[in-house]
């Protein structure tokens, strides 16, 4: 089972806490927003729990499958 | 001290639309709009069960026509199975026609309105859905005011809700209109399931396009056999398309899948390049065009995905680059502005293409943009721009090189405008 970060984007605030306790798989583009890198190995979901955990503005999840979008009909 | 409010769109809004007759839902547009008009033509609100219904969207393969062409028959099997264990599902058609070069939905509210609704409600009722919501255009008022007529004059077994969607590019997108449903912002909110499982109170929703709608209407009139006598046979049926010009009304012409895009473009677009997919769609020469035959997969494969079915010619006089500056300025002021890429992100893009426009080297900056904006935001604004302009690259070098070296397409005589002038 493949683990996947997520942002919730309209939640998120750049508080950085997921890259501070993620950063083997989080990166910060210039704004301070996460830039998620691939999927969460099994030996990192411990801590991509904490991080899930940590952000203050809920934005994070922790998902099993690949992201998707929903479009306009 | 105040800012200056968001750019506007170098296309604006039309209230009018030049209408053509075509094969299948634009036949008989001389019969007007009025429910009797409508069952002279097709006869009665068509009835239908699930599993029939399923058959025959299946069968001829009908894709969404909101721009991303999903598969209606998916959408439709997925909200069925998940009114099994939640509370009923309801409908929505989309009609907010958000994206201001588009004309085509509010084609089908000012002369065939009733197919629209006559889809939708058959869905519903198949569906065990007994609320339909009609989600209008903010900024067309005389397709706001048709369809209001339209519904009036029916007398259906399912409740007809209707919503008016706000000015914002972004206010059709499902989520967007989710939202504004339920009483909130019409913003887009990142899905964590597609809203056909679960959307608006967390019920399965089925939620599509007006056009979507009207292809299920007169698929359950005519029937698979009729249904399947335009386009071709791997993609059965027309689409249509919205051909734009600057300071033209806008022209909706239903195109059979098969046909050659090249027959409803105008004259002038032989000298100009085209923007296929509108604002977040990619940009043609007239050479690439030539030969393109109107297909979902047929255009996607060319890379040249045909979107909602906006086409927009640009001037003669106009130049590409600067009508993209205008465009991705326009829509970063259309940004829901809470998704920190395409807030930040956009504005920036702008920035870089303006750039480009005035001759400098932003090709570095652009393609670091790019990356960062692609797929990281609740909706798909930022890519579709992100398109748009790589498309320019892509298609359009000569134009870049001619900028670099100050001169422009849209040149005429000394006294010409680079960055500003675009048409």
């Amino acid at each position: 089972m493949t683990h996947q970060l997520r942002v919730d984007w309209p939640r998120c605030q750049a508080r950085g806490l997921c890259y501070e306790l993620l950063p083997e798989i989080v990166g910060l583009d210039e704004w301070g927003h996460p830039l998620v890198h691939g999927a969460v190995p099994n030996d990192l979901l411990a801590h991509a729990r904490s991080a899930v955990r940590a952000c203050p503005q809920v934005a994070l999840r922790l998902v099993d499958a690949p992201p998707r979008r929903s479009a306009g009909g | 001290m105040t800012r200056p409010g968001p750019a506007p769109s170098p296309v604006p809004v039309s209230d009018q639309v030049e209408i053509h007759p075509g094969p299948a839902l634009l036949v008989g547009t001389a019969d007007g709009p009025t429910l009797t008009a409508h069952h002279r033509r097709y006869g009665p609100p068509p009835q239908v069960d699930l599993p029939t219904l399923e058959a025959l969207v299946t069968a001829v393969g009908l894709r969404g026509r909101g721009g991303a062409a999903f598969p209606f028959a998916t959408k439709l099997r997925a909200a069925a199975q998940a009114a099994g264990a939640r509370r009923g599902p309801v409908v929505v058609v989309n009609l907010s026609e958000g994206e201001p070069a588009s004309a085509k939905d509010s084609a089908l509210a000012v002369c065939r309105p009733h197919l629209v609704l006559d889809g939708a409600v058959a869905t519903a009722r198949a569906l065990g859905a007994d609320e339909v919501h009609l989600v209008l255009p903010g900024d067309r008022p005389t397709a706001r005011h048709q369809v209001r007529q339209a519904v009036a004059e029916r007398r259906d077994q399912v409740r007809v809700r209707l919503h008016t969607a706000g000015r914002r590019f972004v206010s059709g997108q499902a989520r967007a209109v989710v939202e504004l449903m339920s009483g909130r912002p019409g913003l887009p909110v990142t899905a964590w399931v597609p809203e056909a499982v679960s959307g608006y109170q967390g019920r399965p929703t089925l939620l599509s396009n007006a056009e979507t709608w009207a292809q299920v209407g007169r698929l359950l009139h005519v029937g698979q056999a009729e249904f399947q006598r335009h386009g071709t046979a791997d993609e059965a049926g027309t689409t249509l398309l919205t051909v734009s010009r600057q300071g033209a009304v806008p022209q909706v012409h239903e195109v059979p899948f098969g046909a050659r895009l090249a027959d409803v473009l105008p004259a002038a677009a032989r000298g100009s390049v085209v923007l296929v997919g509108g604002f977040h769609g990619v940009w043609a020469t007239w050479d690439t065009l030539v030969d393109v035959r109107v297909s979902v997969p047929g255009m996607d494969a060319l890379g040249l995905p045909l979107g909602a079915g906006i086409v927009h010619v640009l001037d003669p006089d106009g130049c590409p680059l600067g009508f993209t500056g205008a465009v991705v300025d326009y829509l970063a002021g259309q940004s829901a502005g809470r998704c920190g890429p395409c807030l930040n992100g956009l504005p920036a893009l702008a920035a870089a293409v303006r750039a480009v426009v005035d001759g400098r080297d932003a090709d570095d900056r652009i393609d670091r943009l790019a990356r960062m904006l692609v797929g990281r935001g609740a909706c798909a604004h930022p890519d579709g721009t992100v398109r748009l302009v790589r498309s320019v690259f892509a298609a359009l070098p000569d134009e870049i090189a001619a900028h670099r070296q100050g001169r422009c397409s849209a040149d005429r005589s000394v006294a010409h405008q680079r960055s500003g002038g675009f048409s």
